[in-house]
């Protein structure tokens, strides 16, 4: 059944990040399917795209929060303008190397983020929140 | 000798003082005279005068009051009195109200006078330079500043690549494939990495303004042991927090405090301990915190309880970074807190601080 295929989306611009990351997703087997988008603004493409397919959508994102141009927290204000149906069945991961307090406490405080884990992805940690 | 370009301006109801002063000294000054203290105010707003003198005995407005009225509105230009006759409550005024360098008397000598300019302006330049020079080093402080904070951020990001790499390593069981290289990219990245975070932390610490918010110690301690535990599972906590008021703080730098403290009490245990111990007891009163930190680890030397504070010091036998008790000893600095250490080779040591609760 579709519905019981887990697929995530991983937006970062560091790409051996993403090779990093993949890696520990293929090895612990937490996700079937992995969407990688190197930027903000593919992952939105990504999304705009498929929205009405939605075998092709995530139900996980991991998102980086200091990318050029379109960095974590813009991604997340245009994600809140996608349609309902979509949002309440995906959940985002805020992931990153800062160990800013206010970045912290701004992922924390985002209604569509469900927690900011620390690189590096411990797949524990990853696990937990699955 | 002629200082150039140094703008007087002298005021005084008599004509002939002001043409005598001019006479004297025109050749020496750039000189400006006035013959009351409003036309002296007309030209210190058209000109950028660097040493008034003023007589004191003056219709309508005195010397005092007139150097009084300008010291929020000119507050650089340095002031010299002159009075015809010894007042003393025009001198005490003048020295309590009218910021005033020197008082000269009636009718003036001169060198005394010229003297007294000379030095007037050099006091003049010197004001001015330090105020380039504060200003100068407040802008390299801050640009300093900003430099380790982005400098910090881009040197984590490829590190906490590197651990990730080894993490996968080990995942993929390859961690032993090549000796011990793998153990010792680990320890020197990890190394790296707490380095990174304590220059981030000093740096916050140093630059954040104090945010009071209120403080749970139960779930706080609870939390940052759950945190540095993370790697050393031997140890035993024995966490006793007494806490029935509220305590407002700032949480950012008490969490500084009690992690760098907690962190040092996990690593800083007898390797041979079969029974390591931690006691953390927080007590909380309508005007304070009293946190204690205890262990039985290895204690610390006497000679060196005075100088654990310093940055940088390390203990010979120790490999710490001589960073995170100068940052708990910063951090505490910023919130008016108090820091006590007590230590036995033998039994362990034990941090006793005194955090004030903010709560009104």
């Amino acid at each position: 059944m579709l519905e019981n295929k887990r697929t995530v989306m991983m937006v970062d611009d560091n790409e051996i990040d993403l090779k990093i990351n993949s890696k520990i997703i293929t090895i612990t087997k937490l996700f079937d399917e992995i969407i990688v988008c190197k930027s903000g603004l593919e992952g939105m493409d990504y999304l705009n795209k498929f929205i009405d397919s939605p075998e092709k959508l995530p139900n996980y994102i991991l998102l980086d929060i200091q990318m050029p141009d379109m960095n974590g927290f813009d991604f997340l204000d245009c994600y809140k303008r996608l349609p309902k149906q979509f949002i309440n069945k995906c959940q985002v991961i805020m992931l990153s190397s800062s160990l800013d307090f206010g970045d912290i406490k701004r992922a924390e405080a985002n209604p569509h983020v469900i927690k900011l884990l620390k690189k590096p992805l411990s797949p524990t940690e990853l696990s937990e929140l699955l | 000798m002629r200082t150039p370009n140094v703008r007087v301006l002298y005021i005084d109801d008599e004509d002939h003082n002001l043409q005598a002063f001019k006479a004297s000294f025109r050749r020496h000054y750039e000189i400006y005279t006035a013959i009351s203290a409003a036309e002296g105010l007309k030209i210190m707003k058209n000109v950028d005068i660097q040493v008034i003198i003023a007589d004191q005995k003056m219709p309508n407005t005195t010397g005092v009051e007139f150097f009084q009225s300008i010291t929020e509105t000119y507050p650089d230009p340095i002031r010299i009195l002159l009075t015809g006759y010894t007042d003393i409550e025009a001198l005490a005024d003048a020295i309590n109200h009218g910021d005033i360098y020197r008082y000269i008397t009636k009718p003036w000598n001169d060198l005394e006078l010229h003297n007294s300019i000379k030095n007037a302006y050099d006091a003049y330049k010197a004001k001015i330079d330090l105020r380039k020079k504060i200003a100068e080093l407040e802008k390299t402080n801050d640009e300093l500043n900003r430099f380790i904070y982005s400098i910090s951020h881009e040197l984590r990001a490829p590190l906490v690549s590197v651990i990730g790499i080894v993490n996968l390593v080990k995942m993929e069981g390859l961690f032993n494939s090549s000796g011990e290289y793998w153990g010792l990219i680990e320890t020197c990245s990890n190394k790296l990495d707490y380095y990174i975070q304590k220059t981030l932390q000093y740096y916050k610490n140093n630059k954040t303004t104090a945010e009071q918010t209120e403080i749970d110690f139960s779930k706080l301690v609870g939390e940052l042991v759950d945190v540095y535990s993370y790697t050393d599972r031997d140890t035993q906590f024995t966490i006793n927090v007494n806490q029935t008021l509220p305590f407002i703080g700032d949480l950012f730098r008490i969490e500084v405090i009690l992690g760098n403290l907690i962190s040092n009490a996990i690593k800083y245990q007898k390797v041979d301990e079969r029974n390591k111990k931690v006691e953390i007891g927080v007590n909380v009163t309508a005007d304070k915190a009293e946190i204690s930190i205890s262990d039985n680890g290895i204690g610390i030397l006497n000679e060196h309880l005075e100088k654990i504070f310093t940055q940088f010091f390390k203990s010979k036998v120790q490999h710490g970074s001589g960073l995170g008790l100068f940052i708990v000893k910063e951090a505490l600095n910023k919130i008016d807190g108090r820091i006590d250490v007590s230590s036995d080779l033998d039994r362990g040591t034990t941090f006793k601080i005194t955090i004030p609760n903010a709560r009104e």
